[in-house]
């Protein structure tokens, strides 16, 4: 009797030891059920398409070789945007690089800076209009942070103006990052003195220019590269491969933006302390422009008038056209209507801060406009409509399916998921993010990636700049790129300022 | 002495409520961790990256630094379902508990519903400093402490 009642106890305790078991049992089965219906959710098989969402290396000029021969270079000017361009061909600002030092270590972007190829060149002059700008030029061209553990260099020349620096043979190339009304005198008269060119953006002024400076580069031979450095992006990469596979359906209408909403956003820069008529080659800058008395706003703050610069079209919608440009090759508008105003900021200048404008293209069913405003920040990506999705790009490339579709049928119902998305931020491991919410990607500017690294797009665009000079062939943002993206931009200032529709003349380039 | 009863012979709904819990929290962490181990995809990058709070950069930084992330995922997916495991069966439940709570807190101060934060917390419910995360990881706690499976467990086994 005793020994029964003990069997009895240990049985109890067995079956309450091994509770657990059949819940685990349970949960095998519910998860095995579940795994099984989640496995069968559809998903568009891009592979079959010849499309990867993941996809390293795609940027060519990643791999571009730096090696042969030393190209000696001219930097033409060095206001707000000099730094960033010294930070690209491997030479960082002592002042910024030390912002980024911690415990004797780089970090972030500095980090980013130092690990880019030493491009193999030698700045060996530059100038300014402004003495205090061409000093500190040097300075930065001798600067201890130099990219790919490059040496410490020389002190480059100091030249009065750019026509000194030509007349010098101690060059090949030269960098023009000066306002916008002297670009094409500038790299016309490098191009006559055999010097290749990287022009910053926009190209030209005036369609006049523009001509004058495509056929003299033709003549010439010489290597241009227009500042887009938009075209290393990797996003824009993915949107061409997925445009020219017609993985999209015939696209009818591209929006483009720019918002923001700083004074530095609507081109208020301030005067450098010191800056004065004594220091400031005033008659160089004006150039061709009819004399007026010395102005520092104008000189410093040159963006802000027609005259000098080139409005939110010049400024801004030509990097937004030369993206679209890439993707989908569109070239010139056959009309522009553009329409704006000056609403808010009541500083001396005559472009408008409300700028919106629409590209035809009736030739490929499509049109493109662009939307501009400097009082508000919010980011609006550009975005492709096409018949059978959405694609929209910055730094990441998503494309959502459209309610309608017939390719992407099974998908319509949830026009919020995206069905594809690129991000070249990833690392890989998380490359497919199908149910990622829209706002998950927001942009950059001035950065894409590769396997997780940042890199700056300024310094791949001059990387395969100096790769077409060594090697002869055409950069990506080529005199005929820059071409079309000076004639786009300036149709719709002419439409916005004369009030009227404009078309493009192509048989004799001229706008009618 | 009868687990299932109190001494007055009626059912013992406190150890059995203790167990129940016990074993729905095991569920979660096992289903959660069996997810990320059946999805090839799944990184805790995204995760990192999204942090708010007086320790978002740490975990950043954990994110940006690819051999240590390898090392991170594999350790969550792992870990989850090892500790599912442990609750359900009534395995070595406290140090599971132990684990649990170690996992939990972490999420929940890379994402902390504190004022001001915003962020990705307050996507499927309304949170101020009280969350999921931090209910379950008392929940654990007190199972610590309770120590259910010594009755209803493997545990049980080892009793001394």
């Amino acid at each position: 009797m005793e020994s029964e009642k003990k069997f009895q106890i240990s049985r109890r305790d067995t079956l309450k030891g091994l509770i657990g078991l059949p819940i685990l049992g349970y949960f095998a089965n519910r998860f095995y059920v579940d795994h099984k219906k989640s496995k069968s959710m559809p998903k568009v098989n891009w592979a079959e398409h010849g499309i990867s969402e993941y996809d390293p290396d795609i940027i060519p000029s990643l791999s571009y070789s730096t090696k042969g021969d030393r190209i000696r270079v001219g930097v033409v000017g060095n206001g707000g945007r000099g730094p960033t361009i010294y930070r690209g061909l491997g030479y960082a600002e002592e002042d910024w690089a030390k912002s980024f030092v911690q415990n004797g270590s780089p970090t972030s972007l500095l980090k980013d800076f130092l690990k880019q190829d030493d491009l193999n060149i030698e700045i060996t002059g530059v100038c300014d209009g402004y003495s205090g700008r061409a000093e500190s030029a040097v300075k930065i061209v001798t600067t201890s942070f130099r990219a790919g553990g490059a040496p410490k260099a020389n002190p480059p020349k100091i030249y009065p103006t750019y026509r000194d620096m030509l007349k010098d043979d101690n060059l090949d190339a030269i960098i023009i990052l000066t306002p916008d009304h002297l670009h094409a005198a500038m790299a016309i008269d490098a191009a006559n003195a055999g010097k290749h060119v990287y022009l910053e953006k926009p190209m030209c002024q005036t369609i006049d220019e523009a001509r004058a400076l495509r056929d003299v580069v033709r003549k010439t031979g010489i290597i241009l590269q227009v500042g887009h450095q938009n075209r290393q992006q990797a996003s824009y990469m993915k949107a061409k491969e997925m445009v020219s596979k017609n993985l999209l359906g015939p696209v009818s209408l591209i929006e483009t933006y720019t918002n923001r909403n700083s004074n530095g956003g609507a081109w208020i820069r301030g005067i450098p302390k010191g800056a004065n008529e004594s220091n400031v080659n005033w008659k160089e800058f004006l150039a061709d422009k009819p004399w007026r008395e010395f102005d520092p706003d104008m000189y410093f703050n040159w963006q802000k008038w027609f005259e000098f610069g080139t409005g939110p079209a010049g400024n801004q919608f030509t990097h937004e056209f030369d993206g679209v440009n890439q993707v989908m090759d569109l070239g010139i508008p056959t009309t522009v209507v553009a329409t704006g105003g000056n609403y808010y900021f009541k500083d001396p200048r005559d472009i408008p801060d409300v700028f919106n404008a629409v590209f035809h293209y009736p030739n490929k069913g499509l049109s493109l406009t662009y939307d501009c405003t400097l009082r508000n920040s919010n980011f609006r990506p550009m975005t492709f409509m096409a018949k059978e999705g959405t694609m929209e790009v910055g730094v990441t490339l998503s494309v959502f399916p459209d309610g309608m579709s017939k390719a992407y049928k099974e998908f319509s119902q949830n026009t919020d998921e995206p069905i594809f998305t690129y991000n070249p931020r990833s690392t890989g491991v998380d490359a497919v993010s199908s149910a990622t919410a829209r706002s998950y990607f927001e942009s950059g500017f001035g950065y894409t990636y590769n396997k997780g690294d940042k890199i700056d797009c300024t310094y791949l665009h001059f990387k395969e700049w100096l790769s077409s000079i060594r090697d002869g062939s055409q950069p990506s943002c080529h005199v005929e790129k820059g071409f079309e993206e000076s004639v786009t931009f300036i149709m719709a200032n002419i439409s916005y300022l004369e009030k009227r529709l404009v078309e493009w003349d192509a048989k004799n380039e001229k706008i009618i | 002495m009868n687990d299932l009863q109190n001494n007055n012979g009626k059912l013992n709904w406190k150890l059995i409520s203790m167990t129940v819990l016990r074993i729905a929290i095991g569920w979660h962490f096992l289903y959660e961790g069996m997810l990320k181990i059946t999805n090839p995809d799944w990184s805790a990058a995204y995760f990192l990256n999204g942090a708010v709070g007086p320790f978002a950069s740490l975990f950043k930084g954990m994110a940006a630094h690819s051999g240590m992330l390898g090392t991170i995922d594999f350790l969550n997916e792992w870990g989850l379902v090892a500790i599912g495991m442990s609750l359900i069966i009534g395995l070595f439940s406290r140090w599971a508990c132990l684990g649990g709570i170690v996992l939990l807190g972490l999420y929940y101060f890379a994402n902390p519903p504190f004022i001001g934060l915003g962020g990705a917390s307050t996507l499927e419910g309304n949170y101020l400093i009280v969350n999921k995360n931090l209910i379950e990881l008392i929940a654990l706690w007190v199972l610590f402490l309770f120590n259910d499976s010594k009755v209803f467990g493997i545990d049980r086994f080892f009793r001394k």
